[in-house]
């Protein structure tokens, strides 16, 4: 909230164009109710969660965006039956709001075998014996399993729970993605001003999350990527499909007038990610090649958009991206033209994974999901365009959450098909 | 990118561990001990995940593999003939991995992290292996860090102090202006959440940082721009101190855990740790209060390495 008073005090909207703010205790809410009837429906007594996307669905906790390994130790844990509250165990307590009534139990160290009794003693409390329960679980430490801890339980995979629950957004999830979206926009345009001749990446990501900070937000999800696109195939590293490299993550290098950069980054919102995708040119605008390229990822961009609708298959936009570019799949392969984001950064649907046609021709789009659409443009020896529009399914077809802020330093001609 | 030297004896190390605890392959799921095992340099990502088989450690032929599409970020160490791409496809996971030499044979199969559909895959892949926890393996193939780890343990720690120098000269910059900082030293990854919270007769600070996969930190109250260091919980890190002689040592709220590439074992707090004892070798996060120190564990009695650079 304090992020969006921001936005609106620094002039890039008004009350009247920024979107509406979620209603977090409706959000959790309806997300708990929704994990619980999934339950149910599956015939599952309890969920045992230790997965943080799976958290915070359950119970609205947010863990902090460390390294692994801190959080690993100092592990929430989650413990919802089918029917009444759920209860959380906390290190570090984030102050928000206890509205669904959870039992908030003392910190738990399921990753050490001496932290294991009390996570039994608290699976105990909350919804008694295991033993012959259906109990959902994401994750089983090495202490766990040295214990038995679900001995006599039946074991069922917590993803087959919270991934039918999380596929369509509610109206406040929607609106946490938009807004990690605006944050995330709106700090970008600091660090792009700083991509200069001269500037290493490490100070250009400096840039990004100094702003992110000075914008309320502290949930940055990723090292955020400035990668220096070769122009020629033949002298970049490339996948074992053959197709460039993206995104490696490991460089810091000084950038040099006429880079091409692409740039890719997330942060949460209430735990719900950003996923923000760019191309950036170094020190210049582009010329006539490069700006071509931006044109047909405009143009493959439009066309794949206009075919997201509710009733369509993941096939049906996959086709469209290609029919766009002339037969050609306009993606990096390791990869899809199309993933969604929600509490986990890339989740389902995927469009064009290496699941295969058969599994995006059998996926129907339906009102509430998301897809991040990530087309690639590669014109070897040229130049390359690479970006990422967020668009969420309506009832009639789909509204974008991106783009605030343009394609700056390409221009978008005027009055042209659906994209911002 | 760390020394081929460092990166060899790491994976020796994780070879001996496996030959201790009687483990043909290990198949490791989280970023730190893939990284430890491999040296393979990767993009970072904040939080856990669920558990995949990002690194593969075979016995029998000695090799590291590693989940990547591209060797960018490959150590001297390995071969790009060491890698597997990268799917989102079980099925097509499960191939690459049939194509580890030494993994369809192998009897014991250790992981980091226990998962259901892994041990499904698993009794596919290598039908004759027991599928066992390794998560304890891996903790002691990390429990002792050589003195080139000691170092870049000392560096991450330096690089700590810049974002808490740069307030120190400036502390309307922030937590942004921290995080700035720390990025001007080329450093763009945090252990752990950034704390800058300005108090009414001090200003309690602590960062902590990943440098090249190694963690580094500091924490303390500051008056004026001087460092408090009040507590002497640092000063009983020595080889053979129990639970008791830290609680006895400690005067506030309490946590001494390992710190190498990130958090490690052993634990030990007011609530848990009761049976560990440090050794020579361990290098610690060592926290009393607004205090905290990263502390090497000698023979010759603790050596703080989070002093001021």
């Amino acid at each position: 909230m304090t992020a969006l008073l921001v936005l609106m005090h620094a002039g890039t909207m008004t009350a009247a164009t920024a979107p509406p703010l979620p209603d977090l205790a409706r959000l959790r809410r309806t997300r708990l109710d929704r994990l619980q009837s999934e339950m149910r429906r599956q015939e599952v007594d309890v969920a045992v969660l230790l997965h943080p996307p799976h958290i915070t669905y359950a119970t609205g906790f947010v863990p902090e965006a460390v390294d692994a390994s801190q959080l690993l130790y100092h592990r929430p844990v989650a413990i919802v039956p089918a029917e009444g509250a759920p209860r959380l165990h906390v290190h570090e307590p984030t102050g928000e709001p206890n509205d669904l009534d959870a039992i908030i139990g003392s910190a738990l160290w399921p990753e050490l075998d001496e932290g294991v009794d009390a996570l039994v003693g608290a699976i105990h409390a909350a919804v008694g014996d295991l033993d012959g329960r259906r109990v959902a679980v994401d994750a089983i430490t090495g202490a766990m399993a040295r214990a038995d801890v679900f001995a006599g339980a039946e074991l069922h995979d917590a993803t087959r729970i919270l991934g039918p629950a999380r596929l369509c957004k509610t109206e406040d999830e929607i609106a946490c993605i938009e807004h990690a979206q605006i944050i995330n926009e709106r700090a970008m345009e600091v660090a792009r001003r700083r991509c200069v001749s001269g500037a290493r990446r490490s100070e250009v990501a400096g840039a990004f999350l100094a702003e992110l900070r000075r914008l309320g937000a502290h949930h940055n999800e990723i090292d955020p990527i400035f990668q220096v696109m070769p122009r020629r195939l033949a002298d970049a590293v490339t996948t074992d499909k053959g197709a460039v490299a993206f995104p490696t993550g490991i460089e810091d290098p000084v950038f040099a007038e006429g880079d091409l950069v692409w740039v890719d980054a997330g942060h949460g919102y209430e735990g719900y990610a950003s996923d923000f995708g760019r191309t950036w040119i170094v020190g210049r605008d582009p010329d006539d090649a490069e700006q071509q390229a931006f044109l047909e990822w405009l143009h493959v961009m439009d066309e794949t958009v206009a075919a997201v609708r509710p009733g369509a298959t993941l096939g049906d936009v996959g086709r469209a991206a290609i029919a766009a570019n002339g037969g050609d799949p306009p993606w990096l392969p390791h990869f899809y033209v199309a993933h969604a984001v929600g509490l986990d950064s890339a989740e389902m649907p995927m469009v064009g994974s290496d699941l295969g046609e058969e599994f995006d021709d059998g996926f129907v789009l339906a009102e509430g999901m998301i897809l991040v659409l990530e087309p690639v443009i590669w014109h070897d020896g040229v130049a390359s365009y690479r970006a990422e529009e967020i668009v969420v399914v309506t009832d009639d077809g789909c509204r974008m959450l991106t783009g605030h802020p343009g394609y700056a330093p390409y221009e978008r001609p005027a009055a042209t098909g659906t994209t911002p | 990118m760390n020394s081929p030297t460092l990166l060899q004896a790491r994976r020796d190390r994780v070879l001996s561990a496996m030959a201790d605890a009687d483990l043909d392959v290990l198949v490791l799921g989280r970023q730190d001990d893939a990284n430890f095992a491999s040296g393979m340099h990767r993009l970072w990502t904040a939080g856990t995940r669920p558990f995949g088989a990002g690194c593969i450690v075979v016995r029998s032929t000695g090799r590291t593999h590693v989940l990547s599409s591209w060797d960018a970020g490959l150590p001297a160490t390995m071969s790009p003939d060491d890698l597997y791409p990268s799917t989102w496809n079980p099925r097509v996971m499960a191939g690459h991995m049939s194509s580890v030499p030494g993994l369809a044979e192998a009897r014991r199969i250790g992981v980091d992290e226990v998962s259901p559909s892994f041990a499904r895959a698993a009794a596919r892949i290598a039908p004759d292996a027991e599928v066992v926890a390794a998560d304890d393996v891996m903790a002691r193939a990390r429990r002792h860090k050589s003195p080139e780890e000691i170092e870049l343990i000392r560096r991450a720690c330096a690089v700590a102090w810049a974002g808490i120098d740069a307030y120190l000269d400036e502390p309307g910059i922030g937590v942004a202006g921290v995080v700035e900082a720390i990025a001007a030293a080329g450093v763009t990854i945090p252990s752990s959440a950034p704390l800058i919270r300005p108090l009414p007769d001090h200003h309690h600070l602590d960062i902590g940082v990943m440098v090249d996969g190694y963690e580094g930190g500091v924490g303390d109250g500051f008056v004026k721009g001087t460092r408090l260091d009040r507590h002497d919980l640092w000063k009983a890190c020595a080889p053979g101190a129990t639970h008791a002689d830290l609680a006895g040592a400690a005067v506030g709220d309490w946590l001494v855990r390992g710190l190498g590439m990130g958090y490690e074992r052993p634990v030990l707090s007011g609530a848990i740790g009761h049976h560990e004892t440090l050794e020579a070798g361990m290098v610690l996060s060592v926290r009393d209060g607004e205090q905290r120190d990263v502390v090497a564990v000698t023979d010759a009695g603790p050596q703080r390495l989070s002093t001021h650079p």
